[in-house]
């Protein structure tokens, strides 16, 4: 008798000893959520305070597009979790674009800009939707003359890159600001740092079903909860003209239906999602997961049915909801005024 | 005495269970390596789920993320163990041979498993169980290594051309004995003739396999076979295998999967010492399935076999026999899942059991994703021949808990 209780109580000890203190999964594995860190600046555009200040101007001024109506805001507003709610956005002339707008917030973060990721780094990214004609409708010419008549910002350009006004400082000044569009620590983060209360329940369950049956991390990992990819989920490849993604921009037939895969920090600001913002909530794109995506030749491997139960999609949405962090206290600043009769004529523009 | 004996460790469990954090923290070796839980690959520990079996047909890597793997190198220590602790009761009527009934509190033996990437293609998996001695209140087991096999993924950059080569699960098991969450054995398997080869044990050998496009999956290989071959005996036992898949998923946990199966091999039949000239042959061919309706999974195998006469002592002609079972899963909840399953097997004429049948049923609940308390009764009745001689009975039931980490 004496032997078969050792036998069982050392099994059980066992047990005890492999259950160990309560963790995550996030804090192991080279996929995991860990905690964002430092924003990455790259080395030949440095973060000024005059820089930033520079960029918020410029992000925020609808002179930017062909009919002063359009500016980056517009579409990525501090209102909206620095995106919109519109399916697709409005550009000049009230032109409807085919893609939802992505969010700002945090968007230093990931490797590739726009949803078919063909700007590498926000430098790139800054001056796309400027001279797309369906956005801000201008051209980069137009801009750099017309910022460059006016004083403030040509005064501007002068002390932060030593310049007149020109598409390079543009595009580093508005890089420069959007590098300071982060969103701090979320109920997850602080979770993560030992604060156990600092999530719900069902945030708690989520995370586990996230981690797990859902397959969400095997895309969604990393920091910026984004493997910084391409994925094809079939939406919207059955439409008479489908958009086909990163194709459009590569060229290769294997990229057919992939789009980057958004961060998902503060995603419950975002809505709505997928590139053609046609999930209108967080349960909507659950729900597209939860079939295994939308059938096609090109479907991404990881794509399966999940067979998720009512809770755990409800509990993935609690938990989606609990990467909602803190948000940067940017407004709109003032901007430059348009020149006066009598300011002193511009210098020469673009260099 | 008897009502201690059964109340302390029992205690024990209730303890345990009532305990059991609410998070899980220590994870086999594939999630740890990730930082995913188990339930990425497994719809109910140890069973995988769709996910679970690409990524293992995937040469253990992510797919679609080959670029971005690690090695073992670069990760946390491969190493995970599984093992199990719980009461056993076997109690065994009219039996041919002396078998003892077991009524005990058990360790359930224990499995070393180590698993990654050797190299960007290369995936590696390994099983050890140790050598544990048999006692009262633990399971003995040999020490022999299990499985420990590569897979060369991708050869070719194709997903139609891969290679797991040493000691693995042949593709002709559809049902995979190492992950299935039943404790009583698939009949079928474990008949064979006198000393030859039950499919439910790993063999040594190479497979090609690979999986083609509209649900196309296929696997061929070659085998070391019967342990009734003598070590200068060539690899004599070749099989092939044939899946389609029916919808999205691989039909483990989505989607429907068929397969046919066909297997030849040679082996010496007893008295081994014979000239190996005198190795006969053997074939099994049949077919299974895997079909998923919401939250229930069907499986279904049918495996029909032929041997030599000279496998069987008394045959004039050569013995055929067939047998299968049919099992149902049905997982309401993630941490609950039930199972029932119907196992038959019609012996040859030349066996002296007439027939052999077996009904199981039970449930596992996940306290964490990789901690299942399990339950299963399972009942086998073997049908003799002789005339006059009762059938063989087996009643079992095991309450325990499985748990890897």
């Amino acid at each position: 008798m004496r032997r078969q209780i050792l036998v069982t109580l050392s099994a059980a000890l066992l047990l005890a000893a492999a259950a160990g203190q309560p963790g995550l999964r996030a804090e192991g594995g080279f996929l995991a959520n860990g905690a964002l860190p430092a924003v990455p600046v790259p080395p030949d555009n440095p973060q000024t305070d005059a820089k930033v200040r520079l960029g918020a101007q410029l992000y925020f001024d609808t002179r930017l597009s062909a009919d002063g109506t359009i500016s980056c805001a517009t579409c990525h507003s501090p209102d909206t979790g620095w995106a919109n709610h519109h399916p697709t956005d409005t550009g000049i002339r009230g032109q409807v674009g085919g893609r939802n707008s992505g969010t700002i917030l945090d968007s230093a973060y990931m490797k590739y800009q726009f949803w078919d990721g063909r700007a590498g780094s926000l430098e790139e990214q800054a001056l796309g939707p400027i001279h797309n004609p369906i956005e801000m409708g201008e051209t980069l010419e137009n801009v750099v003359r017309k910022l460059d008549a006016i004083p403030g910002y040509r005064a501007q350009f002068r002390e932060v890159f030593g310049t007149g006004v020109n598409t390079e400082g543009i595009a580093k000044a508005i890089a420069a600001f959007e590098r300071t569009v982060v969103s701090g620590p979320s109920p997850y983060d602080r979770y993560l740092a030992g604060e156990r209360d600092a999530m719900s329940a069902a945030a708690v369950r989520g995370m586990k079903v996230f981690n797990g049956k859902a397959h969400c991390t095997s895309c969604h990992g990393g920091p910026a909860f984004s493997d910084q990819s391409f994925h094809n989920l079939g939406v919207g490849l059955k439409k008479a003209n489908p958009d086909l993604g990163r194709e459009n921009h590569t060229k290769h037939a294997e990229d057919r239906g992939r789009f980057k895969t958004p961060g998902l920090r503060n995603v419950a600001l975002t809505y709505p999602y997928l590139h053609d913002g046609s999930a209108k909530t967080l349960m909507d794109v659950i729900e597209v997961y939860d079939r295994g995506g939308e059938a096609n030749p090109d479907l991404d491997p990881l794509l399966l049915p999940l067979r998720l139960t009512a809770r755990e999609k409800a509990d993935l949405v609690a938990f989606m909801e609990a990467l909602t962090g803190t948000l940067p206290a940017i407004g709109k600043p003032a901007l430059p005024e348009d020149a006066k009769p009598g300011d002193a004529a511009p210098q020469g523009g673009a260099r | 005495m008897k009502r201690a004996i059964l109340f302390v460790p029992l205690l024990a469990l209730i303890f345990l269970a009532a305990a059991w954090p609410g998070e899980s923290r220590a994870v086999p070796v594939f999630a740890r390596k990730y930082g995913f839980n188990c339930t990425m690959c497994h719809s109910a520990f140890p069973r995988l789920n769709d996910f679970g079996s690409r990524y293992r047909e995937n040469g253990y890597r992510l797919p679609g993320r080959e670029n971005e793997e690690r090695t073992v190198l670069q990760g946390p220590a491969p190493f995970a163990a599984r093992t199990g602790a719980g009461y056993d009761s076997d109690k065994f009527k009219n039996a041919p041979e002396p078998v003892g009934d077991v009524s005990q509190f058990r360790l359930q033996g224990l499995d070393l498993l180590s698993g990654g990437l050797l190299g960007s293609k290369i995936g590696y998996f390994m099983v050890y169980p140790p050598r544990i001695s048999e006692s009262r209140g633990v399971v003995g087991q040999d020490g022999t290594l299990e499985m420990a096999s590569a897979v060369f993924a991708r050869l070719a950059g194709s997903s139609w051309l891969n290679v797991r080569a040493g000691r693995f699960e042949p593709a002709y098991a559809a049902f995979s004995v190492k992950r299935h969450l039943t404790v009583s054995p698939y009949e079928i398997y474990d008949y064979t003739f006198p000393d030859g080869i039950p499919f439910s044990e790993t063999q040594s050998g190479v497979e090609v396999f690979g999986l083609g496009g509209k649900g196309l999956h296929y696997a061929a290989g070659v085998l070391e076979g019967a342990e009734s071959n003598l070590s200068d005996d060539s690899p004599a036992d070749y099989y092939a295998r044939v899946s389609m898949v029916f919808g999205p998923g691989e039909g483990q946990t989505a989607g429907h999967r068929v397969s046919l199966i066909g297997y030849q091999g040679k082996a010496r039949h007893l008295p081994v010492e014979a000239p190996a000239t005198l190795r006969e042959s053997y074939t099994r061919y049949g077919l299974d399935a895997s079909l998923n309706f919401g939250r229930v999974n069907l499986a279904l195998q049918y495996l029909a076999a032929k041997d030599d006469k000279g496998f069987w002592t008394g045959a004039t002609s050569d013995p055929t026999y067939s047998g299968g079972f049919a099992e149902v899963l049905f997982q309401p909840r993630t941490d609950l899942v039930a199972f029932a399953r119907y196992d038959r097997v019609s012996p040859p004429d030349e066996a002296p059991e007439e027939s052999l049948s077996r009904y199981t049923a039970g449930a596992r609940y996940y306290f964490e994703d990789q901690v299942a308390l399990h339950a299963e009764y399972s009942s086998r009745k073997v049908s003799l021949r002789e005339a006059g001689v009762p059938d063989a009975t087996e009643k079992f039931f095991t309450v325990r808990l499985d748990f890897a980490f």
